[in-house]
């Protein structure tokens, strides 16, 4: 980190703002291409109906709320990058802190999305708004799904507030090393932003109080979703330990995604020297925490299950780890609790190909969770005559491919036209620590 | 009447400026402000900067987000004012879910909202007297003095170490 100047920050970081290589394009292009998929996928469904899905009685909630619940949780860890670690003064989460504040952006736009396609008929939608129309119907806001509207629509609001607020100094670095029209473009964008004392006093005070909001303000939305099956009276579903275990969870897919994210940045931008291996064994260590609080989630439910004596409680967990879904479940187990437990042994957690190849088996593990939670409870309700199984349709894996490409698609595109990396926040650590002058 | 001749002085290190802020508040000639590529607390603590006011917008606004995220699921749920299971129309606990979302937005809201009335921002016209070099690795430090004393003051920023920029109207020139 020593031999990094102000000067030498700037010039990484602006160089991957040059003009994008051809083979840049053809992988925007592949990305849209998987986004018009996942679009033509929806289309059909609202033309046909909703039944083209795999969802069904009692499996009502398919890879349309897996995917939500997903990509939710992928949205979590930025904002504990950005706001909880910068409360902590963690000084390792500078150089990740700005791509994981637009996974966060980005990954809720996608989350909120599935809602929209589970909806159906989705121009009924204005239904969730409290507006006063023809219904004389208002939102119940004593619903777990309306918690979830005000907290995601709030969630979104903040974090890209949080976030374009956090790039005004950058954008104006930009400002002034442009030309043309990228130089008006980015005078727009940065506000008038000059770095006079007066700005910078202002600044660090709403950072620190858009850190300090941010913070209980992440821990809820996740609470708000856990509740949107613990306040149902569901065997597996109905549990005081779902906000907890929720926000672990999704603290753990989202450190996972990080990674995914910022191995191939940092190779492609040649970011060695600012994403150092330190900051990505720093997120590694994070993540055997997150990992054994979830694996402690696991084990507690199956103990209260026992626990409890409830023999639907207890019948419902032995048949997640035995019965039809027991290959997700021990996928969601593996990947989740023991493999990142390789990242105790330091060379694991220093060697560039460990550390993707595990975050992978964590998104996967994070999505098979989701998959177990909403699939498995409703499969195999109070009653028999009410059990069924679920298997996602060609429409939802569409759907789902054209989700995972319109993040990807956004996250491609902000990396190669926005500072990727805060320089004003790399060059505070290089001067005091990085904590915004506190 | 002597007309006003503005000078930056551009350092490489914040101690550097902060010496010339204070050479300058001991000298004849006006401290006009100061722009950093990073929050300084040497500098504001040179320049006597008082603590922002802007979290009084930040806790009005989020005392006015806890009163409407109430008033909004009350106002809703009266209009239908059907007691399903002996369970109460006005319920409260629910609502606290609602009043805390509406609190931490709209304290978002008065925190932005005091961020851009306080400094003056959007402000889309070059500012005059700005050297683009402060976004990059300069502290600059700018300061005016009456025509005929340009000298004094370009010495004082060169003896802290300083690059000189001086600002004739709109148009500036550079000094090594």
């Amino acid at each position: 980190m020593n031999e990094l100047t102000f000067d030498r920050i700037d010039q990484t970081v602006l160089d991957t703002l040059r003009p994008a290589t051809r083979r840049y394009w053809i992988g925007v292009a592949a990305l849209a291409f998987g986004i018009l998929i996942g679009a033509a996928c929806w289309i059909y469904q609202i033309f046909v109906g909703i039944g083209v899905g795999g969802q069904n009685i009692p499996v009502a909630w398919g890879t349309y709320l897996i995917n939500f619940v997903f990509w939710v949780g992928i949205a979590h860890s930025g904002t504990l990058i950005s706001a909880i670690l910068h409360l902590f003064r963690a000084g390792w989460r500078n150089p990740i802190a700005r791509a994981a504040e637009t996974m966060t952006v980005f990954a809720v736009c996608v989350a909120g999305l599935f809602p929209f396609i589970h909806l159906g008929r989705v121009w009924m939608v204005y239904y969730m708004l409290p507006i006063p129309t023809q219904r004389t119907l208002w939102p119940n806001f004593t619903s777990p799904l309306i918690f979830d509207v005000v907290a995601i629509s709030t969630y979104l609001t903040v974090s890209s507030l949080f976030w374009y607020t956090g790039m005004l100094p950058d954008l104006a670095i930009v400002r002034d090393r442009a030309v043309g029209v990228r130089k008006k473009i980015f005078t727009w964008l940065s506000l008038g932003w000059t770095g006079a004392h007066e700005q910078w006093r202002h600044y660090t005070r709403i950072y620190l109080f858009f850190a300090a909001l941010a913070t209980p303000l992440v821990i809820s939305v996740h609470s708000v979703v856990s509740w949107d099956f613990a306040l149902a009276v569901v065997p597996g579903w109905h549990t005081t330990i779902f906000a907890p275990y929720f926000v672990a969870g999704a603290i753990h897919s989202g450190l996972a995604m990080v990674l995914t994210l910022m191995i191939p940045l940092r190779k492609i931008f040649k970011y060695e020297a600012i994403i150092t291996l330190h900051i990505l064994e720093s997120v590694a260590k994070t993540i055997i925490f997150t990992g054994l609080i979830v694996g402690f989630a696991y084990a507690t439910e199956f103990f209260i299950a026992w626990y409890s004596r409830n023999p639907v409680e207890i019948f419902v967990f032995a048949w997640r780890a035995t019965g039809d879904y027991a290959i997700p479940f021990w996928i969601m187990v593996t990947c989740n609790t023991i493999i990142p437990l390789a990242f105790f042994i330091k060379k694991v957690r220093t060697t560039i190909a460990w550390l993707f190849g595990i975050s992978i088996a964590v998104n996967i593990g994070m999505w098979y969770e989701r998959f177990i939670i909403i699939i498995t409870s409703v499969g195999r309700d109070f009653l028999p005559n009410t059990w069924g199984l679920y298997r996602p349709s060609l429409v939802e894996f569409g759907i789902m491919l054209g989700s995972f490409s319109l993040f990807f698609f956004l996250f491609v595109l902000f990396v190669k036209h926005m500072p990727s990396v805060s320089m004003t926040e790399m060059k505070e650590t290089l001067v005091e620590g990085g904590d915004h002058g506190h | 009447m002597a007309i006003d001749t503005y000078i930056m002085g551009l350092f490489r290190s914040e101690d550097q400026a902060v010496a010339a802020v204070h050479d300058l508040k001991n000298s004849q000639w006006t401290l006009h402000r100061t722009h950093s590529p990073i929050p300084s607390r040497k500098l504001s603590e040179a320049l006597d900067l008082k603590t922002s006011k802007v979290g009084w917008y930040t806790l009005c606004g989020g005392i006015f987000g806890f009163f409407a995220g109430f008033a909004l699921a009350i106002f809703t749920a009266e209009r239908w004012d059907l007691i399903v299971s002996g369970k109460p129309i006005r319920a409260l606990v629910p609502f606290v879910i609602v009043g805390f979302e509406f609190t931490v937005l709209f304290a978002i809201f008065g925190n932005l909202i005091g961020f851009l009335t306080q400094t003056r921002l959007p402000r889309m016209q070059n500012l005059d007297h700005y050297d683009e070099r402060c976004s990059g690795a300069h502290f600059g430090v700018l300061a005016s003095c009456a025509s005929g004393q340009q000298d004094g003051l370009t010495d004082l920023f060169r003896k802290n170490g300083g690059d000189v920029r001086v600002f004739d109207d709109q148009t500036a020139t550079n000094e090594r």
